[in-house]
């Protein structure tokens, strides 16, 4: 029974120009919007591998130098560009694509893509996640507002009633009537990217499981917006009440709430200006140990602190060259400092990430929109797992080059020159993305709060269906 | 067979139905008239169970409505006053959900041959029910009650608003369904249409069956005579 009145469903969508045209322009707003991320995500894969091999290339081809010459000479840390990020590029274009890695100093992300476009960026791009996020449940709404309401104004409810089918069967058939046309435009689209991807050149390991979990996680935020749709039409009176209310509703939940919970976060939990941080951080700086400067106070106690370790009376009988090791020991009082401001500003993203959670009770947007982020790898979690990576590896690349200096050379040497070969040694920054496991174990909240409004709305749609 | 009894409807102190008492055998075809507002509507939809009875039984094959909807929902078949169908699918594919709703599933070619014999033109067969006409549609309505081979037809005057050839092609449809033994009852405004077609005759007002006479007993102006001496007893009732 609940077949047939989903096909029914369809075939009368079916033979309704306003579902053919709404369909056709979703569908070629789908493929136009993979198309233009699947060229834009070739390019800035081709310009990042470049810029990747030519920042090794600039690195290995230094001549004889100071390793600590070397260590301000510096290189770049490249983000990776992930396979899903075709779907969702979530915050990419705003993060940052590279860092530069240089002694004494942890840099922010540069080269963000919204930097290079107009005032018109402001309006967003054209991409999947964009339609899929939007367009889709917009879609949903136009196809089901009148589920119901069309039943009554036609007459053709008591006809139905009569024929002695139960409202929760009838509500379960409407369901699935408008389900399959969506979930087949999302396998649609799901398959053109999987396509897509494992036939782009070098496009990153492709992790079937995180694919299809982000097709799970679309296709629950479209049932949810599927209870929504129909319990509106089943308590609305007229169709014009229903699609007046659901648009209502998608404004809330897809506009407002999402920009409201932001502005929320932001006031609750307010990062530092840039200015303030950077200051901050210059002060704790300060504080303690320079490496370029052995004339401070800190730097005084170090080399007191040094000399009575090894139990000698100078610097000059040291078994290695106290000005590498003083310039490593202040990069480790940077790194700390570092550490320590970095650690703050996590804490606040934690903090509005909260807020973020909490409103996601009142909108299933968000923890889809977190989710889809989140498994594309192109949320901040993920850009924060690869600045910290970079970071590591700038400390290790900074302590390599310190300790050669060191290690090999004596005090006041500083004419000495460290090989070639030592940048060749020095590993390439590698680096690997968080797991699934790790997306899931941070995002459980997200997938909780989904998974409630999922069952909630779906209890909602069984009790007021019987209304009908 | 129908049977209601003691069957009285309320909505607070108005009663739409007082304490009705009848039966609809197989083969019968029972004509309930009244005004507006004499509570023959509100007999079919009790016998529907789309309105719960406020004291009585109504039962179909023995078995109460109220207590045994889907499997009485199974027996009968309803035609509306306008039966409305999906504008957006033809006759063919209306009568064809309708009839896997209740459990029937026909060929294609069976369909056809069950529209046909209600009398829809066959080349209104595939065409879209947005295109039908009235008498169309309550063909495609008798035609859904054939295929659903009811025993029992609750009919709420199908025969308003259709010319007279159309009523009189329903009629015979009506007829030929009473030789098959089913249980009919209509509610109409049509006296000639209800001498014509019912074996029995029932004048309702105010929620009370006032009159109950066999159709073959009564001639037609005889029947106009009692109808109208009843509408006059309720005109004065109510003054």
């Amino acid at each position: 029974m609940i077949r047939r009145i989903a096909f029914k469903e369809m075939k009368e969508n079916l033979y309704e120009g306003r579902f053919r045209v709404t369909i056709i322009i979703v569908s070629v707003l789908l493929i136009m919007a993979t198309w233009l991320s699947l060229n834009y995500f070739k390019s800035v894969q081709q310009q990042h591998a470049d810029a990747k091999a030519n920042a090794r290339n600039i690195w290995e081809s230094q001549d004889e130098k100071n390793p600590h010459s070397a260590a301000h000479y510096g290189t770049y840390a490249f983000k990776p560009k992930y396979p899903l990020s075709l779907i969702d590029p979530g915050v990419d274009k705003f993060s940052g694509i590279s860092i530069f890695l240089e002694a004494h100093k942890r840099n922010e992300a540069q080269y963000m893509a919204a930097a290079d476009q107009t005032g018109l960026a402001r309006f967003g791009d054209l991409t999947p996640d964009f339609i899929m996020l939007f367009i889709i449940p917009l879609l949903i709404i136009l196809i089901g507002y009148n589920a119901f309401t069309r039943e009554q104004e036609l007459g053709t409810l008591k006809l139905l009633k009569g024929q002695g089918i139960s409202s929760w069967k009838l509500a379960l058939g409407k369901w699935v009537g408008i389900f399959l046309p969506v979930l087949i435009l999302t396998t649609g689209l799901f398959v053109i990217a999987f396509i897509l991807l494992v036939n782009v050149e070098d496009f990153g390991e492709l992790n079937y499981g995180v694919l299809l979990l982000m097709f799970v996680v679309y296709v629950i935020y479209y049932a949810v917006f599927i209870n929504i749709t129909l319990m509106v039409s089943a308590v609305s009176k007229q169709s014009g009440i229903s699609l007046v209310s659901l648009l209502v509703i998608w404004i809330v939940v897809c506009l407002a709430m999402p920009k409201a919970s932001s502005n929320l976060a932001d006031s609750i939990y307010p990062y530092p200006s840039r200015q303030a941080f950077a200051a901050d951080i210059d002060k704790d700086k300060k504080a303690g140990l320079d490496g370029h400067n052995p004339w401070s106070q800190a730097a005084k106690d170090f080399e007191r602190e040094t000399l009575e370790k090894y139990g000698v009376d100078s610097l000059s009988q040291l078994p290695f060259n106290f000005d590498g090791y003083r310039m490593q020991k202040g990069e480790e009082h940077e790194a700390q400092v570092y550490f320590k401001h970095y650690a703050e500003l996590k804490n606040t993203f934690r903090n509005q990430s909260k807020v973020y959670q909490a409103a996601a009770i009142a909108s299933p947007f968000l923890p889809t929109r977190f989710l889809s982020m989140a498994l594309a790898r192109t949320d901040y979690r993920a850009h924060w797992d690869f600045s910290d990576a970079a970071e590591s590896y700038r400390l290790s690349l900074v302590d390599t080059l310190n300790m050669n200096l060191a290690v090999n050379s004596t005090y006041g040497d500083w004419a000495y020159k460290a090989d070639r070969s030592l940048w060749k040694n020095v590993p390439d920054f590698e680096y690997d993305p968080p797991s699934l496991g790790d997306i899931i174990g941070r995002n459980w909240s997200n997938i909780l709060v989904l998974g409630l409004w999922f069952l909630v709305s779906f209890v909602g749609l069984k009790i007021l269906t019987q209304r009908v | 067979m129908l049977e209601a009894t003691k069957l009285t409807k309320k909505y607070g102190s108005f009663t739409a139905l007082n304490a009705l008492n009848l039966s609809v055998k197989q083969g019968d075809i029972f004509c309930l008239l009244g005004a507006n507002g004499a509570g023959k509507s509100t007999t079919i939809n009790l016998f529907l169970n789309f309105i719960e009875p406020t004291e009585g039984l109504a039962t179909i094959n023995s078995l109460d409505v109220t207590l045994h909807s889907k499997e009485t929902k199974q027996l009968l078949s309803y035609i509306p006053e306008n039966l409305m169908l999906y504008p957006n699918l033809t006759g063919l594919e209306n009568l064809d959900f309708f009839c896997g709703l209740g459990g029937k599933n026909y060929s294609k070619e069976q369909l056809e041959e069950l529209l046909k014999q209600s009398g829809l033109q066959v080349d209104f067969i595939h065409k879209r029910v947005s295109s039908y006409s009235k008498g169309m549609r309550q063909k495609v309505g008798i035609a859904l009650a054939s295929a659903r081979e009811a025993s029992v037809l609750l009919l709420d005057e199908p025969t308003s608003g259709l010319d007279p050839k159309a009523s009189n092609e329903f009629s015979e449809l009506l007829l030929d369904m009473k030789d098959k033994g089913v249980a009919t009852l209509m509610a109409t405004h049509d006296l000639f249409r209800a001498k014509a077609t019912g074996t029995h005759i029932g004048i309702m007002k105010e929620g009370v069956l006032i009159h109950q006479v066999e159709a073959n007993s009564i001639s037609l102006p005889e029947l106009e005579e009692l109808y109208l001496e009843t509408m006059k007893l309720s005109q004065t009732v109510s003054s």
